[in-house]
């Protein structure tokens, strides 16, 4: 079983989850460290504007989901100290059920918001390539993202929607007006801030886009039909623009109150809405208390874009079932993964002594078999070992399927054949992440391209 | 003629009424897509179009030049207001700003039934230039409280823009730009209007001695409101002034020059206008 330690919009405001932003080259090495612990044996971190959530599981050999609770909240404190009285655990069922619900967008702010699932994927992927992802955390996440893909396609929870990119637009309209004639700044990148420049260009605006990298602003500049200017000149940028987007990756603040203020004063007055898609937060939020200014971040964006939430609540409840019903496949898969271990172990017995008296036999009484008299005779065996092990097997997974109900029956049942077999040491598995079964990748195909921004 | 009055008076009155309620309907509406308020905007036109009527047939009843009395005066302003709105709604999403106006012809189409008219005097100055300087108080007070109304509406649409409220009701509130530009060019045209109506308003005090009392309190509050809305269209040129302080300081301008409507409407009949 799993845990899921972190913190979301729910439990903590932007200025408590920027604390805990990480970037992402900064994941793979804090992944490692925490599998390097005793308790943790397979990690990722779901890191998005609205959540950062560490989904752990334990070593093989070490079944306590608390400690492991108690791991990651260590790692989350180190990095972060401030932000441990917001944090949430969940382990077991309630935590398989959270992580499908956060993959299924039903625990996001914008309920049914697509960018999550491509999130989830991305989070899976780069923990995958950073090596702390096992068979565990695998199968988990291809059922959350297989419950997400079941609620997208079998409900209408993402349609209608209002998003952040529109949503801004239609602030600066509810200060501007038309936009025709008036200017935006684009400040860094971002597929959101992106999005955001391309309406407001829709509208009739003029972009300008500021950056550090004269090749990056050059071809974002192309890409939303703008004009492209370097890091120094944005000072003077801000107080040509009516509406400034932000969105750098930058840990501080890259536009403060005296910037804001000097744009002000030259601009003589004139109105200037900051939008602030960046997190950790680019625009300083003091410059509110300046007439004339408006600023709204993500999270604010983002609450507006939740109010249309209650035209699909319907669609909500039906997107829960579908929830419901993988988590529960998925407790019932966790449970029969128990008698995983014995049935390897019989299977192997079985076969290694079959194995064993043929290779005898073959180097004896049937020496003038040819090889491919050998290789029938081994495909004959595996098929009885099959056919055999068939109802053993079924029996022992309903049975630890029924343990996770009763607590009895599997555990009795899995001494005896061991007692029998002598399974003891065939039952050990090596727990390396990745070691009994190796993770395939998750198809191409399927990853969505990323959007980036207000979701999770 | 008097038939015509009453019902061009009763009319107005219900023209008016229907107007304010659909006005505020609107208003009220949460969902952002776009209505131009068109049946509200058309009783308004209809209720402008009676009430000029009111005031033509009822100053020809009584023989009294409407710049000339008080009763027609009030009646006037709100109708200027209302035909200035009426001219320039259209334009970015004014139309919201109907919610303020109807109701404010309504009230001076109804408030100026109980004002007295002013008595027929001998005055020591041509009654050409009082014709003048009322009917540029007039033009201003329509003007200016057309200005006010915008500031009133931009300090709503701020506070909801600041407390983050971009959905929901009153999200058809105007722009706040077009409100503060609204507002200024209002006060833009509104303001030699007053200077003279100032201006003339000074030379009649002098002639007639008043320098005590109503008379005296309304000078000095035509004084004050000629100099917040001088202090205003300055700061706003100098750049130094906008935004929510501009439309503070047009709604204390708009304060003065209703307190200066009140003075005249519990003036004794027969005070001239200043």
């Amino acid at each position: 079983m799993i845990v899921v330690v972190g913190l979301s919009h729910k439990s903590a405001p932007i200025a408590v989850r920027e604390q805990l932003a990480l970037s992402q080259q900064d994941i793979p090495d804090f992944l490692r460290g925490l599998v390097a612990s005793e308790e943790v044996g397979e990690a990722l971190l779901v890191s998005t504007c609205n959540r950062v959530e560490l989904v752990a599981a334990a070593r093989a050999t070490n079944d306590d989901l608390e400690a492991v609770a108690k791991a990651c909240v260590r790692a989350i404190g180190e990095r972060a100290p401030g932000v441990k009285t917001h944090l949430y655990a969940h382990s077991g069922a309630k935590a398989v059920r959270h992580l499908f619900r956060v993959a299924a967008s039903l625990d996001s702010l914008v309920l049914g918001e697509p960018q999550i699932l491509g999130q989830v994927k991305d989070a899976y992927e780069l923990a995958r390539e950073a090596g702390t992802v096992g068979p565990l955390l695998h199968r988990t996440l291809s059922r959350a993202i297989r419950s997400a893909k079941r609620v997208r396609t079998e409900t209408s929870i993402g349609s209608g929607q209002v998003s952040v990119p529109s949503v801004a637009v239609d602030l600066a309209r509810q200060v501007f007006g038309e936009l025709k004639g008036h200017r935006a700044l684009l400040v860094g990148s971002g597929e959101m801030a992106e999005t955001v420049a391309r309406l407001l260009a829709g509208s009739g605006a003029r972009i300008l886009v500021v950056g550090r990298t004269k090749e990056k602003v050059e071809e974002l500049a192309r890409s939303v039909g703008g004009e492209g200017r370097l890091w120094n000149e944005l000072r003077s940028s801000l107080a040509e623009a009516d509406v400034v987007i932000s969105s750098t990756s930058a840990p501080d603040f890259v536009i403060d109150y005296e910037a804001v203020h000097a744009a002000r004063k030259s601009r003589r007055g004139r109105m200037q809405v900051y939008i602030d898609l960046a997190v950790p937060r680019d625009v300083d939020p003091v410059i509110e208390k300046l007439d004339g200014v408006y600023l709204y971040n993500i999270d604010d964006l983002s609450k507006v874009v939740a109010q249309t939430l209650s035209a699909r609540s319907l669609e909500a409840e039906a997107a829960e079932r579908i929830v419901e019903t993988e988590s529960q496949n998925y407790d019932r898969w966790a449970g029969a993964e128990v008698a995983t271990p014995t049935i390897v172990a019989l299977r192997q017995r079985l076969s290694g002594t079959l194995r064993y008296e043929l290779d005898r036999s073959m180097r004896s009484r049937l020496k003038h078999l040819s090889n491919d008299d050998r290789a029938a005779l081994e495909k004959m065996l595996d098929a009885a070992v099959n056919r055999l092990l068939h109802h053993p097997t079924m029996h022992l997974r309903r049975s630890a399927m029924e343990r996770s109900l009763d607590g009895v029956g599997f555990e009795q049942l899995a001494a005896v054949l061991e007692d029998l077999f002598e399974l003891g040491s065939a039952s050990q598995v090596d727990e390396s992440p990745g070691a009994s079964i190796a993770p395939p990748e998750v198809e191409s195909s399927e990853l969505p391209k990323k959007t980036g921004g207000a979701s999770g | 003629m008097t038939a015509l009055t009453s019902i061009a008076f009763y009319l107005g009155v219900i023209a008016y009424s229907a107007a304010t309620t659909l006005f505020f309907l609107e208003l009220m509406r949460s969902d952002a897509t776009a209505s131009r308020a068109v049946w509200a905007t058309r009783l308004l036109a209809f209720a402008a179009l009676l009430h000029g009527t009111h005031v033509v047939s009822a100053s020809l009843l009584t023989r009294v030049c409407p710049v000339e009395s008080l009763h027609f005066a009030l009646s006037l302003s709100a109708l200027v207001a209302v035909v200035v709105y009426l001219v320039f709604q259209g334009r970015s999403r004014l139309y919201a700003m109907g919610a303020f106006v109807a109701p404010l012809g309504l009230t001076f189409l109804v408030a100026a039934q109980f004002v007295g008219q002013s008595a027929s005097l001998e005055l020591p100055f041509s009654r050409a230039l009082l014709a003048l300087h009322i009917a540029a108080n007039v033009l201003g007070v329509g003007l200016f409280l057309l200005a006010g109304a915008a500031g009133i509406f931009y300090l709503v649409q701020d506070r909801r823009l600041r407390q983050k409220k971009i959905l929901g009701t009153g999200g058809r509130l105007p722009p706040l730009e077009t409100l503060d530009r609204s507002a200024h060019r209002l006060l833009l045209a509104g303001f030699p209007l007053l200077t003279f109506g100032v201006v003339t308003g000074a030379v009649f005090t002098q002639k007639l001695g008043e320098f005590e009392g109503l008379a005296l309190a309304r000078s000095l509050l035509g004084y004050a409101t000629w100099l917040l809305v001088a202090g205003v269209l300055v700061m706003r040129r100098l750049g130094s002034f906008g935004g929510r302080r501009a439309a503070y300081g047009t709604l204390a301008g708009v304060l003065c020059l209703l307190l200066v409507l009140f003075v005249y409407a519990v003036q004794p009949a027969g005070g001239p206008p200043s």
